[in-house]
């Protein structure tokens, strides 16, 4: 293990990101300038999948959707606290096991509801 | 090159944060507000918080920002549905807020010791020496976050459950 | 690109303070001026930020790892009340086609 990391070290992430989004602007404006443009109804007209659209993007959607985006937020900001858990594992043996269970037990138990009540059924 | 990067990230965050207020489509302030993250999440990596510029990532810009802009989705906002307040009352929320503004300034020149440099630079932010201080000084409120948790998902459950009477 | 970094870790935090009380109170502007309540709500999400970033600057600053614990606990009480919140929203909407908060007067007694 080193004994210091700096915001330097972030450097070659920066580069990376910098090279990804270049490339996709650069292909972008080059697919842009060089490739033919015939514009015709049918080539204007939004692709989907060769069905005739209807309608627009924002069509509303069911509410069963938003209650599983709300629970995946729940759940993902649980497991935020099991990565610092996961490093440490060896080092707090029984106890560090137990607190995690406390945890987590307490979490199966709305998970439980969670299913008793019927909230992921779909249909 | 003085700096520059702190006040170049600083005045993005600012800017994308004015943006996401005034906006007058809010998916717009949704999108402004996931920049508005992402510069939040440089000035974490720049603060030598690095599980927090992860963490910040995830939970806000993954989780938090989407779970928005589905619930945008679901109330299908059509263009330009808001109604407005009133001029008058805009231009006074804009006086009030910035009264706020020199209030926290006035107090922040009243208090000495601001002007200390220098960002430690040791392994505090990193994910173990962060899990060492969580379960050993933390743990309660670590323990009651999962009650926390709990009861937002029995609250969430219960207001967004259809009911099949 | 050792020296730029020895740049950045002589701003002092003055500076971090001024950045969040500005964001802190561009959310306070927000959930003024805004009859959106989802826009209210990304506002208070704003506020949020501003006090995670103010602790997360002075964590850093004093070499102490309790302000990024704190941060965590935000993060964690934020994912809850917007996991709620914006049930409520949504269930508003449901019942009343509108999420206008002015709407919402009638919740008065």
């Amino acid at each position: 293990m080193e004994s210091n990391f700096l915001p330097s070290d972030y450097f070659p992430i920066v580069l990376q990101l910098l090279a990804a989004i270049g490339f996709v602007g650069l292909t972008m404006l080059a697919t842009h300038l060089v490739g033919p443009k015939r514009k015709t109804k049918d080539k204007l007209e939004t692709f989907e999948c060769g069905i005739e659209q209807q309608g627009d993007a924002r069509a509303p959607i069911s509410i069963k959707y938003f209650l599983v985006a709300i629970l995946f937020v729940l759940f993902d900001v649980e497991v935020i606290f099991m990565y610092p858990w996961a490093v440490n594992f060896r080092e707090m043996g029984m106890q560090g096991l137990m607190e995690m269970f406390v945890f987590i037990g307490l979490l199966l138990a709305g998970f439980v509801y969670i299913i008793k009540k019927g909230a992921l059924d779909w249909e | 090159m003085n700096q520059s990067v702190f006040y170049l990230l600083s005045f993005m965050t600012v800017l994308f944060a004015l943006l996401v207020v005034f906006s007058k489509n809010p998916i717009h302030s949704a999108l402004y507000m996931v920049l508005t993250f992402f510069t939040i999440t440089c000035h974490y990596v720049l603060l030598n918080a690095q599980f927090l510029a992860i963490v910040n990532f995830i939970v806000y810009m993954g989780a938090i920002m989407v779970l928005i802009l589905f619930a945008m989705m679901f109330l299908n906002l059509g263009k330009d549905t808001e109604p407005q307040k009133p001029v008058l009352l805009k231009f006074a929320a804009v006086i009030a807020a910035g009264l706020l503004l020199v209030t926290i300034f006035a107090a922040l020149k009243k208090t000495d010791g601001g002007q200390i440099t220098g960002i430690a630079s040791n392994n505090i932010g990193l994910v173990k020496e962060l899990g060492k201080t969580l379960f050993r000084d933390f743990l309660l409120p670590f323990e009651i976050i999962s009650i926390l948790l709990l009861s937002a998902m029995v609250g969430a459950v219960l207001l967004a459950k259809r009911d099949t009477k | 690109m050792e020296t730029i970094v020895q740049n950045i870790q002589t701003v002092p935090l003055n500076n971090y303070i001024i950045l969040s009380s500005v964001l802190f109170v561009i959310g306070v502007l927000g959930v003024m001026i805004r009859r959106n309540a989802i826009i209210v709500f990304m506002s208070i999400e704003l506020m949020l930020n501003a006090v995670n970033l103010l602790l997360a600057a002075f964590s850093a600053f004093r070499g102490d790892p309790a302000g990024q614990i704190f941060v965590f606990f935000i993060m964690a009480v934020a994912a809850a009340e917007v996991a709620v919140g914006l049930a409520i929203i949504v269930m508003i909407f449901r019942n009343t086609r509108s999420i206008d908060i002015n709407f919402l007067n009638r919740l008065k007694g």
